[in-house]
């Protein structure tokens, strides 16, 4: 039995050092107002208090509610598509080279992507207006106008990372057992049928992965928005992460981006909780 | 026997005294920022050094200052804390108060008094003052100017604008150098109107005004000046349509392939002009109540930690020196400071009014630099973006923000009081 704790020590000493230190930092200098050069003071809940009462705060958590939400459904969505038509008979060479294409983005670092559909996002010099004109259709300002600049993000995102989950559903669905599903349609059932009562019973697990994982990543969403609009126009697209790093590094607030990070994981924290309990009612054990 | 000869060769006058060496030891910390070619001017400058210094070991740390300066304000604080500090610093205009706030630095006034530094203009030193007190001495600086490309102009006709010429004169020349399809979609924009702060700050100090205060501790925009100049800009966007929508990727790109014809930047942006082979020139800033402009400089410090205060302003004396001044001026990028470092046959080839940047010196002011610089920056240009997309109407947004920025330096009086 003691040998059992000597054994896990290790790794219990570096959790404990780098991740439970850092966080019980974090919490106990969300209380606080952080000068770099001149330390400390408590304040208390001033911080909490700050972010919810000021409208820019829940302007910007509402923000990333709305680009987590929409992120996820469609990223895993579109993934799924994919995955369900490159899981069928058809050449080997079409088959990986679809694959390969559609996986290609995930490697693709973020930040250059950002940049690249900046420029097909640009209102005057933009290749997307650019063709639209072409087609007798007006400018759009994709990322100039807080109608389209969140969607234009979504868009992004959902090209960049819906391969990764192509891939793992593509994975998923090679698990689905052949016989059922030849069973299934001996019996003359439907294909919309057979996806909803065998497949997704049978991915329910790996999806259920996708949406928590997919979760957690569009919550902490960072550079794509930073290049893409820098949060704009306005505050419309601004991240909490952003917000975060914004407080920390530009106003040199460490105590209330201490507090808004807490709020981060709380947040996520409550998602992923909610999932877990939802799946309980779809997930097949 | 090296200081023998020296000596000998000295008496005898046949070297100068610039290559008397020290017997001084010790080490400096020395910390620059930009990219490849300034740590090649700093380490020729350092190597200047060492031909007097010999002794003395310089250790040479580059920021590349990618995450802005409040970033690079961030870091320079924790190597404080950590003890870690360098002895020298080049820093930018933006973070001078950040860092004289909190006591980091030296006061030079007495060591710019005994150096020589007659050559640098005044004016320079007077902008680095924080509570009458100059701890800063600046090295590089740049002030915006209206770089216009000439042979758009000379294609319609227009004459080189002159040194008093008006915001009305501007809009009416931006007109005319507007280029619209068959279906009316702009093919060639008379000008761009800047997506970023110290671009846009001439617009506001050539009415007079400014989004701060002018000793840089309160919100100004509630002045109806700020509005007035706020509606002109929105106006070359949305009812003139002489400029793209601010802020859309690569449109200094556009001006350097002929289809913007004016811009307002500084001298950073020479080289590319000379790369692109692009005909262009340089005019004043467009002027309401004067052509007053704004300037932003690189500056050097001494650490108020730093063991070795002489060796330091021994460092600091060669990395301003004329030598290095006309390398950093090839470079280009930056006026240095040194007004005989400007006047070099190589800084005044290109634009063909290069003069021009000196001359408008004295109608300068320096880019509003409270210590929550970093955070006036994001809360303006958030709300100028927004009215410029039309996101919020001018009242409104000129409102919000002045109650964000008077926030700000009410949180920031925690630090600087």
């Amino acid at each position: 039995m003691q040998a059992g704790y000597v054994f896990v020590l290790p790794s219990i000493v570096l959790y404990a050092a780098f991740v439970l230190a850092p966080v019980a930092i974090t919490i106990i200098l969300s209380f606080t107002y952080y000068d770099i050069s001149f330390g400390a003071d408590w304040v208390g809940f001033e911080n909490y208090v700050r972010f919810l009462t000021e409208p820019r705060s829940l302007e910007i958590f509402w923000n990333t509610l709305r680009f987590a939400f929409l992120a996820v459904s469609f990223n895993v969505a579109v993934g799924l598509i994919l995955a369900l038509a490159l899981n069928r008979a058809m050449p080997t060479v079409l088959l990986y080279f679809f694959r390969l294409a559609f996986f290609l983005p995930v490697i693709i670092s973020a930040a250059f992507v950002a940049v690249v559909w900046s420029y097909f996002y640009s209102v005057d010099f933009g290749v997307i207006n650019y063709y639209l004109a072409q087609l007798g259709i007006g400018q759009v300002p994709w990322l100039s106008s807080s109608k389209f600049a969140m969607t234009s993000i979504v868009i992004m995102d959902v090209w960049k990372n819906t391969g990764f989950f192509m891939i793992i559903l593509i994975a998923a669905l090679q698990g689905v057992p052949k016989p059922i599903m030849d069973a299934a349609s001996m019996d003359g059932a439907s294909p919309w049928r057979r996806f909803s009562r065998i497949t997704l019973p049978f991915i329910s697990p790996v999806l259920f992965f996708c949406i928590v994982f997919a979760s957690i990543g569009a919550l902490q969403v960072f550079e794509s928005i930073m290049i893409l609009t820098g949060g704009g126009p306005g505050d419309s697209t601004r991240s909490l992460s952003i917000y975060l790093v914004d407080e920390a590094f530009g106003s040199f607030e460490l105590g209330y981006a201490a507090a808004v990070s807490v709020i981060m994981m709380i947040l996520v924290l409550i998602i992923t909780i909610i999932q877990i309990i939802g799946s309980r009612r779809w997930v097949r054990e | 026997m090296k200081k023998l000869l020296a000596a000998l060769l000295l008496t005898a006058g046949l070297v100068s005294p610039a290559l008397a060496q020290s017997d001084e030891a010790g080490k400096l910390r020395l910390m620059t920022f930009g990219g490849e070619a300034q740590l090649k001017s700093t380490q020729d400058a350092v190597a200047r050094f060492n031909q007097k210094y010999p002794n003395v070991e310089v250790e040479i740390g580059v920021d590349a200052v990618g995450g802005g300066w409040g970033d690079f304000v961030s870091r320079v604080l924790q190597q404080y804390n950590a003890g870690e500090q360098y002895d020298v610093y080049h820093t930018a205009v933006e973070t001078l108060q950040s860092f004289a706030a909190r006591d980091l630095f030296l006061p030079l006034d007495d060591f710019i008094a005994s150096g020589d530094f007659s050559d640098f203009d005044a004016k320079l030193f007077d902008l680095t003052k924080y509570k009458g007190k100059t701890y800063f001495i600046p090295s590089t600086w740049n002030n915006i100017m209206t770089n216009y490309n000439r042979a758009l102009f000379a294609e319609a006709g227009i004459e080189t604008p002159s040194k008093t010429w008006t915001w009305d004169e501007f809009a009416a020349i931006a007109e005319k150098l507007t280029k619209r399809d068959a279906n009316g979609n702009v093919t060639q924009f008379g000008y761009e109107v800047p997506a970023f702060f110290f671009g846009l700050m001439p617009w506001f100090l050539s009415n007079g005004t400014s989004p701060v205060t002018a000793d840089w501790s309160a919100s100004n925009m509630k002045d109806p000046k700020v509005a007035e100049t706020l509606q002109f800009l929105y106006d070359l966007v949305h009812v003139k349509k002489v400029s793209p929508v601010p802020g859309q990727e690569g449109v200094e790109n556009q001006f350097f392939a002929g289809q913007i014809a004016m811009i307002s930047r500084g001298h950073w942006i020479v080289q590319n002009a000379i790369a692109s082979k692009l005909d262009m020139d340089i005019a004043v800033q467009p002027g309401k109540v004067n052509n007053d402009t704004v300037i932003g400089f690189g500056a050097y410090g001494i650490s108020s930690k730093a063991k070795n205060v002489k060796l330091a302003e021994a460092l600091v004396t060669e990395l301003l020196s004329y030598e290095t001044q006309v390398a950093e001026g090839d470079l280009g990028g930056a006026v240095p400071g040194r007004k005989s470092a400007a006047e070099t046959e190589n800084f005044l080839k290109f634009p063909p009014s290069a003069p021009l940047y000196y001359e408008t010196l004295p109608t300068t002011h320096a880019v509003p630099s409270p210590a929550n610089f970093q955070e006036v920056d994001q809360i303006f240009m958030r709300y100028f973006n927004a009215i410029m997309t039309d996101e919020m109407t001018i009242p409104d947004a000129v409102a919000k923000a002045d109650q964000e920025l008077t926030r700000s330096f009410e949180r920031i009086k925690r630090v600087t009081q």
